[in-house]
């Protein structure tokens, strides 16, 4: 073209424009959902063993298959569920009339290729309409990323701690580093607890350190434990159904909570979708997880999302995968995780799928720092987001799960999870934290505000505390010999959350009190207006009160 | 108990709940729900445990929750090894995942029960060991016979024999 119309031109030129798109390629599995590649729903049930899968013999069944025929699916009720149609069953997930209780029963008898032509019946509105309904927790929340590239421990605190002053009952790490994973946690595990007790740390390792961190106490829960939708990615992931089972019973033999992670667009990513659409290799994983035993599952295509958000009508999928995971009766972690668009305006119609309907957790990472700390690849709402996503709140008067919180208690809360990790770290022998870097973090906009440190003696330190066998109850000690006796009392509630096993059970978070709020005391009961979570009363005044509000007595 | 005068107690105890006499039925469900035989845990009754049987919530060394205490940690009186789930609160929490409809969970968390008495690091060996392509037929079956023969694990030995079965099938065994 010679000559470019200058609108086109000034559109190139917009962040929208900067983002990945492509045309649909179903035998690569570039397809969100109905691929011509997908099965046909069927079922085939002999004296109560599931025979015949979507079009499959048993015999042909690859091990997925194996695990969802024989632990995922109610044999009993299969063929009746099967004989309902997809239309009639989309309808029930909509419908206000019929209880939450009736969908999960119907899920129980679906096959993969059932639920995606019955997620197929349904347009955006109507999923976020199913979602309400079928979260399993009634109260929504949030979860919260906390890292930095320099893996500096006083900033981990003190970020740590200002993200549960904003309300996030979750928080989770990584390392830059590999070897700083036990710094990290205890960051986390003091710093969260210090904005606002009863809150549910996490550390993103490899999996069997991960779970040693938790048999120490230095967690409170893990969610990095992936699960596939084809057999080919999963052997390439190195684990099984089996191995993944084993390692989820492993974490409750020790009273840890835990979840599963999966998301659409991993098959397409890792080379081995067979041509199947992203969404019915994703509720192969969802019914994986519920077949496993375990209580909820972190999806939403996560580190994924460019896939998905490339393809038409991709995160459409993304919200399917989020419903079908309540209609199976699992906590979901609805993803809003990973950064996937340049657009201000994309990035935020995407979040709303889950925003409004409200989820266990909405994000299962908002980044507590700014996107440049990050290390979990940025995530599509960050630090900078904060005032955004509060106002956004009070103008829809939706519960997102965050409240504004004032500078002065940012900052003193900051400031007391510095100076308690300081104190811990002496009396653990660990190495200095100065004052100097006690200020930096309690005023610290990023990592790059903070004095560096000496990494060699930090990793080797980290890495000895291992080989000591320091515990969550050191910590305790540590806390309470200097003083700390609140944060101490804190930390001491989260241990014993692993003897009473109540927070094992589904969608489970813990109130500043470490009162238990699960999908067990705290079912949803949403059967249209009236109904539900409704956001009044105290919890809407505090959503009502942010700063930037002028009041009538100021003018 | 005559039939007859068993019918009569049930229709006196059906009329005493519908007219809201707050009479209560003879056997006293606080007594029946401690653990004997037959008598089940519920959500509605039982949850949180914490709060609502903190007499059924012992350690695994039969301390209860209240015993653990910032005092008695300071003391040394409560050690790491004490803040571990038992078997029992475990299976009393799969009875309560029963109770709401959960019987997937209930399943895991009976093999975790059994996986209590099997040592941390044995447990990240057996995980490694179920990954695929490590561990040959033999191997996995051996580990189930431990598993069984030594930790009294018959629900996690039967879940990892159905493991290596599958491994054949799908040919995820280590070939030596």
């Amino acid at each position: 073209m010679a000559k470019r119309h200058k609108r086109f031109l000034s559109l190139e030129q917009r962040p929208v424009n900067k983002d990945g798109y492509v045309t649909e390629w179903a035998e690569v599995g570039m397809i969100a959902m109905g691929s011509p590649n997908d099965p046909t729903p069927s079922i085939k049930v002999q004296n109560g063993v599931i025979v015949e899968m979507d079009g499959r013999k048993r015999e042909d069944f690859d091990f997925n298959e194996i695990f969802i025929a024989t632990y995922g699916i109610d044999a009993k009720v299969a063929e009746e569920m099967m004989a309902i149609s997809s239309v009639d069953i989309a309808r029930m997930v909509v419908d206000i009339n019929v209880p939450r209780e009736r969908v999960v029963k119907v899920f129980s008898g679906l096959t993969p290729a059932k639920i995606v032509s019955v997620i197929d019946q349904l347009n955006v509105v109507e999923m976020m309409m199913g979602l309400q309904k079928m979260r399993a927790r009634r109260t929504p929340s949030n979860q919260a990323h906390v890292t930095n590239p320099q893996d500096n421990p006083i900033l981990l605190a003190a970020d740590a701690a200002e993200a549960t002053r904003y309300g996030f009952s979750e928080i989770e790490t990584t390392v830059a580093v590999f070897n700083y994973g036990p710094f990290n946690a205890i960051s986390l595990l003091i710093g969260g607890q210090v904005g606002r007790p009863g809150v549910l740390s996490q550390d993103a390792l490899e999996e069997a350190i991960e779970l040693q961190l938790g048999m120490r106490g230095l967690t409170a829960y893990a969610e990095t434990v992936s699960v596939y939708g084809t057999e080919r990615v999963f052997i390439d992931g190195d684990d099984t159904p089996w191995s993944k089972s084993f390692l989820a019973s492993a974490y409750a033999s020790r009273g840890i909570k835990m979840r599963f992670t999966s998301g659409t667009g991993s098959e397409v990513q890792m080379a081995y979708a067979e041509g199947k659409s992203m969404l019915y290799l994703e509720i192969k994983c969802i019914m994986l997880t519920k077949a496993a035993g375990v209580q909820g599952l972190q999806n939403g295509s996560i580190s994924c999302i460019g896939v998905p958000a490339g393809v038409p009508g991709g995160i459409r999928a993304v919200l399917g995968e989020n419903l079908v995971t309540t209609c199976l009766d699992l906590e979901v972690a609805s993803g809003n995780d990973q950064t996937f668009s340049h657009s201000d305006m994309r990035r935020t119609a995407r979040l709303l799928m889950q925003f409004l309907p409200g989820t266990d957790l909405v994000c299962s990472g908002y980044s507590a720092t700014p996107n440049q700390d990050n290390m979990f690849a940025g995530s599509n709402v960050d630090a900078d987001d904060l005032d955004d996503w509060l106002i956004i709140q009070r103008d829809l008067r939706v519960d997102a799960g965050l409240q504004p919180a004032s500078e002065e208690e940012i900052v003193a809360v900051r400031n007391k999870a510095a100076r308690a990790l300081q104190a811990v770290y002496e009396e653990l022998g660990l190495p200095r934290i100065t004052d100097e870097e006690v200020e930096a973090a309690t005023y610290a906009y990023s990592s790059e505000d903070m004095p560096p440190r000496d990494k060699v003696q930090d990793t080797k330190a980290a890495q000895d505390l291992l080989k000591r066998g320091l515990t969550g109850v050191d910590i305790v000690k540590a806390l309470a010999k200097r003083g700390y006796t609140d944060v101490a009392n804190s930390v001491l509630g989260i241990q014993k959350q692993r003897v009473s096993g109540d927070y094992l059970h589904t969608s489970a978070i813990l109130d500043k009190d470490f009162n238990i709020i699960a999908a067990v005391n705290d079912l949803n009961d949403y059967q249209g207006p009236g109904t539900g979570y409704r956001l009044e009363g105290e919890r809407w005044a505090q959503l009502q009160n942010i700063r930037q509000a002028v009041k009538p007595e100021d003018l | 108990m005559s039939q007859q005068d068993l019918i009569n107690a049930i229709v006196r105890e059906v009329l005493a709940e519908l007219n809201g006499s707050g009479a209560k039925p003879a056997a006293a469900p606080t007594e029946r729900y401690c653990g004997e035989k037959g008598a089940k845990l519920d959500y509605r009754k039982d949850y949180p445990m914490a709060a609502k049987r903190p007499e059924l919530v012992k350690t695994a060394s039969g301390k209860s929750l209240n015993d653990i205490t910032l005092d008695a940690i300071i003391s040394g009186e409560v050690k790491p090894d004490d803040i571990r789930i038992t078997p029992q609160t475990l299976e009393y929490q799969a009875q309560i995942a029963e109770s709401i409809n959960r019987p997937h969970m209930a399943r895991n968390l009976r093999r975790a029960g059994e996986m209590t008495r099997v040592p941390d690091a044995r447990i990240l060996e057996i995980y490694n060991a179920l990954r695929p392509n490590r561990s040959t037929k033999a191997e996995l079956l051996a580990i189930a016979d431990e598993l069984e023969g030594q930790y009294q694990a018959k629900i996690c030995a039967g879940f990892v024999r159905e493991a290596a079965d599958v491994y054949e099938r799908r040919d995820v065994l280590r070939k030596d």
